[in-house]
């Protein structure tokens, strides 16, 4: 008989769970009107889930008979999560209000999704694994697709639906693989397994399972070759939703990378480094390069995102202590830079229509002097200029490739942040040296400018105090690698 | 408090007129700057009497500046005789050109942005004659630089302005190069750059050895040479002098101000600041009394034949400035800068004359075209005639005391560069006289050779304008017998204090007193042949001068073009650094650099970056199939690397 | 490996039958039957569409909308086969966990049902 002290670790999930289903209840019976009360409850409800998130957090805790695990690493990733979920339904109040699409669905899909990648951070089991995977899955299908009557945005999520199901299957296939020459889903089996391989090293079909396993977190991460579908999602879908896109489950997914892999997989690095160290250079470099070209921001944003994710993997690719550190740092400055970006995008609007291309910025430092130096340091930030936070991002890192050993790896990381670094500054020349366009609606909104304010201030002062947030990540990698 | 005010009230004015210019229009930023100049001058004087006539030199620290390991500057202002007299030339002949210009720019349209200038100056002059400390010495010295480059490009628009303002930015870059090695060189050996510990310090190395050049060298000759080559270059001597005629090209007060009075005189005031230093290299003291000397004649000579008016006066002053350094080149540091005291005065007062000339004459400089105005404008006429006497040193004159004791001192001196210099200033003295009286008879005698209109217009300036040069005539007439007695007669000892030092074997200025009566009246004598010449030549027999110069020719030619320095300069350094810097420009930088490097790797990167966007192509079945050739190729990958 | 096979042999048998039966099905209705074909008899049957037309063609989404609610639900009657089997072992924990498993279903339930989902027009 389980007892209900078992059930303690998964107390936020169990809330977020609830809190869900009541908020669907409200919604559907007070109709659409009740779509700002919905996502201002659903806020708070991700608010209250931190809190007890945080109060209920003591040390790596296992729930569900050991498919549930709960310790620092998950923690601090959770939290991420919340900032981010909750960030993207600020954005989308009024947003979803002017685009006319402001269903009650949207803020009760994203706490679902939500409750998806705090299975997927907390998965302790293949299948746990999975059934967190494909519920924050399913929840993104629909939120792509969620201007039904835009042709971009259906085909965004009907792309991502197919796309993403071809992953999950190759993902699924992975877990067979794995299961059927292994015996075991869970990762305390797994990890006890492989310690007992010693020389012998694991079995052809084992590793082949590894890597369609990866290939399938490959594809949540939209790493390079499992990319492709980035651009269009990101293009099509509206832009509260890119922004969710862009930070909670990138940062949901990578956590389950880690897990997945310095876990139970752990003792295979020799086998898994190599195919991380080619993904991530492919991402660098085409995250890198296919930016130069583009016209629309939010695709460039999507290629900003691939090349980010190829630094992140770097991290992932040491397999240490300090890589880890180093992608709990980058993606939490990730997170605050691609919230403020999309804040300006969202911003970006003139005589009530979105506009989205970059040419659309010019001038934008002589009619909004204020946002274009909030986007001016988000940019600088993101293409790695000290003092800025994005700077520190990278630096710790490269800095743990080099402490591993992994030299090529570190240099092409600086070379394509530096090619990189040329479309982030392109973006700050057209607003500050190119001739005014028209000028955009002044309508940002208080939500919208309260988070690109606070995202810019702490990009700009992250120098100041940043051992705040190492120290944090220092000891969520360090439990991951003990337990 | 009045020690500081002194030096602050013109940074204060040039600020507000400077910034606020805009709202307090010309007439508010005359009144800031020149009330703070006027306050200044005030000061100064009582500051001379305080530390000089009571004897009772201050240094006032204001603030630490940097402290970089062994290495410590503090930011402090000296106060000794050698500054109160600097102090007292710089801020009254400043506060007179900053009322002389109310007249003189009055037609200018930025009015605020001269005064600022001159007042920014005035401050950097004063920084720099205060320093208490290498750094602070170099500070201002790179100051009075800035605000000579702006002053001189003052009339932006002119592009001869603009090469003047450049040339004289670029050589003084050439002299500051050298000067910047002495301080490093001077930190190297002392391990400190304040003026006390160094001074203190220098008996004991009189003998130190450094290695420059890789060779090893007696250390404070080095040293010494390197700073004497920045005074070169701020004091337009021999070599580096090609920067100051040109500098004409800025507004007459500035010429008068910086190019006549105060900075070009800057070399001297450091050399005699560092007289702790040179006296105990005397191999540098002879460098210095030789290019001294050498630029006397040399200066004076092409004098003689210039036509403008301004220019005549700056060969003139590059003249006089090498009399000066000679003078402490043979260690009478106090004649040499009594010279400089008695200099500045009618010198200034000859610019500002000129000025007034050229006011008067709707900004014709060119004396060709000058001539029988006397009768139009007598106060300028007169002052002008102050201001020639007192350069030629006729008795009773400030220039008398001064250049005769300089002259003295140098046949004092007893040694061979000593009459080098002797005979060079004697000579220089007969040019000087000749093309004084040459500029007198050429611009106010003879038949008007200007056209009607001109001639009609012409006017004495405004009281503005001729104030000032009743106060700085004043300074012409008397200033060398006021002067005499302390700055070199009986009372030197007592007034100079610890200022200047002179070793005790060296006694030019004391034996000075003592040379045979000939040595005393030769200069006066050769200073009336002079005039007598210039008389004959002029106004006797006005076709004389066309008649010589078509005779030597050569000679003529040479001088005129002022012994071919610039077109020497431009063949030796201009054109092949042109050369060098077009050639690595074009070739090295733009082709082999550019090319291969960020251009190359530019286009290289646009290139692919179109290749990868074109794999974007919108079909799922595309992605699809990209995502099954990944998991198919990292499989693959991963089978290989196996075995 | 010849156990696991041994364990695919029921597999192999049942779709041996199944192919026999197929077969005896079709020859049977060729020989019993009487045959007399027309155009209209020929042609292709599927339930609710025209037989012959473009495959682009619109038609009504409620279709698919009322097929897949009907395979939720379905799906779910699966689920509840082996619980109901096995129920006696599973103990309460498995109880609760089936009420709970229904609680969520019928929240969806409830939601298409106020949002319309069932109703025709």
């Amino acid at each position: 008989m389980i007892s209900l002290n078992e059930l303690m670790p998964a107390l936020p999930e169990i809330v977020l769970a609830c809190m869900g289903m009541i908020l669907l209840m409200l919604g559907v019976f007070r109709g659409d009107g009740s779509t700002r009360s919905v996502s201002w409850i659903a806020v708070l409800v991700l608010i209250v889930v931190g809190v007890v998130l945080s109060s209920v957090q003591n040390g790596r805790m296992t729930a569900f008979g050991g498919q549930f695990v709960v310790d620092d690493f998950a923690h601090f990733m959770k939290w991420l999560i919340i900032i981010g979920s909750s960030f993207a339904i600020l954005m989308s109040i009024n947003f979803n209000e002017r685009e006319s699409i402001a269903r009650f669905e949207y803020p009760v899909l994203i706490l679902f999704a939500t409750l998806g990648m705090f299975m997927m951070v907390s998965a302790n089991d293949l299948i746990s694994l999975y059934i967190g995977l494909e519920l924050q899955s399913l929840s993104l299908y629909v939120v792509a697709a969620f201007r039904r009557d835009s042709l971009k945005s259906s085909e965004a999520g009907l792309k991502y639906f197919v796309l993403g199901a071809l992953s999950s299957g190759m993902l699924l296939y992975g877990c067979s693989l794995v299961y059927g020459f292994a015996g075991t889903t869970s990762f305390e089996g797994l990890a006890t397994l492989f310690k007992s391989l010693g020389g012998t090293g694991p079995s052809v079909g084992l590793v082949v399972g590894l890597v369609f396993l990866i290939a399938g977190l490959a594809f949540k991460v939209s790493a390079v070759p499992f990319h492709m579908w980035t651009p269009d999602v990101y293009e099509g879908a509206p832009t509260p939703v890119t922004a969710f896109f862009a930070v909670a489950p990138k940062i949901a997914a990578i956590a389950l990378f880690i897990r997945v892999l310095v876990g139970p997989f752990g003792v295979l690095i020799a086998d898994w480094q190599q195919v991380i160290v080619l993904i991530s250079i492919a991402s660098m470099v085409l995250g890198a390069l296919a930016a130069i070209w583009q016209d629309n921001i939010k695709r460039l944003l999507a290629y900003s995102s691939i090349g980010n994710i190829g630094y992140a993997l770097i991290g992932l690719a040491t397999g240490t202590e300090a890589g880890i550190r180093g992608i709990l740092v980058y993606m939490t400055i990730y997170l605050a830079m691609n919230v403020g970006t999309f804040c300006c995008v969202l911003a970006m609007r003139r005589t009530g229509r979105m506009v989205e291309n970059i040419a659309d910025l010019a001038g934008l430092a002589r009619n909004q002097p204020l946002m274009a130096l909030a986007l001016a340091i988000l940019m600088f930030s993101m293409a790695g200029i000290p003092p800025l936070a994005g700077f520190f991002g990278k630096l710790y890192i490269f800095l743990a490739a080099i402490e591993a050993g992994l030299y090529t790896l570190a240099i092409i990381g600086v070379l394509a942040s530096v090619v990189g670094a040329f479309y982030y500054l392109r973006i700050i020349k057209i607003m500050y040296f190119d001739e005014p366009a028209e000028v955009f609606d002044r309508s940002m909104g208080r939500e919208v400018r309260a988070i690109l304010v606070g995202t810019t201030l702490f990009v700009t002062f992250f120098i100041v105090r940043p051992d705040i947030i190492v120290e944090g990540a220092g000891t969520a990698a360090r439990m991951l690698l003990a337990g | 408090m009045i020690y500081v005010l002194a030096i602050f009230l013109p940074l204060v004015g040039a600020t507000i007129a400077g910034l606020f210019g805009h709202w307090l229009k010309d007439k508010g930023a005359q009144i800031v700057t020149c009330g703070g100049l006027l306050l200044s001058a005030t000061f100064s004087v009582i500051i001379l009497n305080e530390v000089a006539l009571k004897g009772e030199p201050q240094t006032i620290q204001i603030f630490s500046w940097i402290i970089s390991g062994g290495f410590e500057v503090d930011w402090s202002l000296r106060f000794d005789t050698l500054t109160a007299v600097m102090l007292v030339v710089v801020t009254v002949v400043s506060c007179a050109v900053h009322f002389y210009s109310i007249g003189y720019m009055h037609h200018d349209p930025s009015v605020p942005r001269f005064f600022a200038y001159l007042s920014l100056f005035t401050f950097f002059m004063l920084m720099l004659v205060t320093a208490n400390n290498f750094l602070q010495l170099f500070f201002g010295w790179e100051g009075v630089g800035l605000a000579s480059y702006l002053l001189i490009g003052f009339w932006y628009e002119k592009p001869s302005a603009n090469a003047a303002a450049i040339k004289a930015f670029l050589v003084n870059r050439v002299g500051d190069f050298g000067f910047a090695l002495g301080i490093l060189g001077v930190f190297l050996m002392y391990g400190s750059i304040d003026f006390d510990t160094v001074f203190n310090a220098t008996p004991g190395k009189a003998a130190a050895t450094m290695e420059f050049l890789g060779g090893t060298w007696h250390a404070l000759t080095v040293l010494c040479l390197l700073l004497f080559i920045g005074a070169m270059g701020k004091s337009a001597q021999l070599g580096l002098h090609t920067w100051l005629p040109d500098a004409m090209e800025g507004p007459t007060p500035v010429s008068a101000l910086i190019h006549a009075a105060t900075m070009v005189t800057a070399g001297v005031f450091m050399v005699a600041r560092l007289s702790p230093m040179f006296e105990y290299a005397p191999f540098a003291l002879d460098v210095v009394c030789v290019v001294g000397a050498s630029t006397a004649f040399f200066a004076a000579t092409v004098g003689l034949v210039q036509n403008d008016i301004k220019r005549v006066i700056a060969y003139s002053t590059c003249s006089q400035l090498g009399y000066m350094f000679f003078a402490c080149g043979v260690s009478a540091y106090a004649a040499g800068v009594f010279h400089l005291f008695t200099h500045a005065f009618f010198k200034a007062l000859l610019f500002l004359g000129a000025g007034s000339v050229i006011h008067a004459m709707s900004s014709e400089q060119d004396m060709r075209h000058m001539g029988g105005i006397w009768s139009h404008i007598k106060l300028t006429y007169a002052m002008m005639w102050i201001g020639s006497l007192a350069l030629a040193g006729l008795p009773f004159f400030a220039g008398f005391y001064s250049k005769d004791m300089v002259l003295e001192a140098a046949f004092a001196a007893d040694s061979g560069v000593g009459f080098y210099a002797f005979w060079m200033g004697i000579i220089a003295a007969v040019m000087t006289a000749f093309y004084s009286w040459r500029l007198l008879f050429m611009t106010f005698h003879g038949e008007p050779r200007a056209d009607e209109k001109t001639m009609a217009h012409v006017h004495e300036s405004p009281k503005v304008m001729t104030i000032p040069l009743i106060v700085l005539s004043l300074g012409a007439l008397f200033a060398g017998y006021i002067g005499y007695d302390a700055f070199v007669g009986t009372g030197m000892n007592e007034f100079w204090g610890k200022a200047i030092f002179v070793l005790p074997t060296n006694t030019a200025i004391i034996d000075a007193h003592h040379v045979p009566l000939w040595v005393k009246l030769l200069p006066i004598f050769v200073g009336l042949i002079g005039i007598g010449l210039a008389y004959y030549m002029y106004i006797m027999r006005t076709d004389m001068p066309a008649k010589v110069a078509a005779k030597c020719w050569k000679l003529y030619l040479f001088l005129y073009n002022k012994w071919y320095f610039d077109e020497l300069y431009d063949k030796l350094f201009v054109q092949p650094a042109n050369y060098i810097g077009r050639g690595l420009w074009k070739e090295g930088d733009g082709t082999l650099i550019d090319g291969l490097g960020p251009d190359g790797v530019a286009s290289l990167v646009r290139n692919l970056a179109g290749r990868v966007s074109q794999l974007q192509s919108g079909y799922v079945y595309h992605y699809a199939f990209a995502m099954l050739i990944g998991v198919a190729g990292l499989v693959t990958l991963y089978l290989y690397t196996l075995g | 490996m010849d156990g696991l096979l041994r364990e695919y042999l029921p597999i192999l048998i049942f779709l041996g039958i199944a192919v026999g039966l197929a077969l005896v099905i079709v020859t049977a209705s060729y020989i019993v039957a009487r045959q007399n074909p027309d155009p209209e008899k020929e042609s292709p049957y599927e339930c609710g569409f025209a037989p012959f037309n473009d495959a682009r063609r619109q038609f009504d989404v409620r279709f698919y909308l009322v097929a897949i609610l009907f395979i939720i639900f379905d799906l779910e009657v699966a689920f509840l086969f082996p619980w109901a089997v096995s129920l006696g072992s599973i103990g309460m924990l498995g109880f609760w966990s089936m009420m709970i498993f229904l609680g969520i279903l019928t929240i969806g339930f409830i939601y298409e049902w106020k949002k319309g989902a069932l109703e025709w027009e």
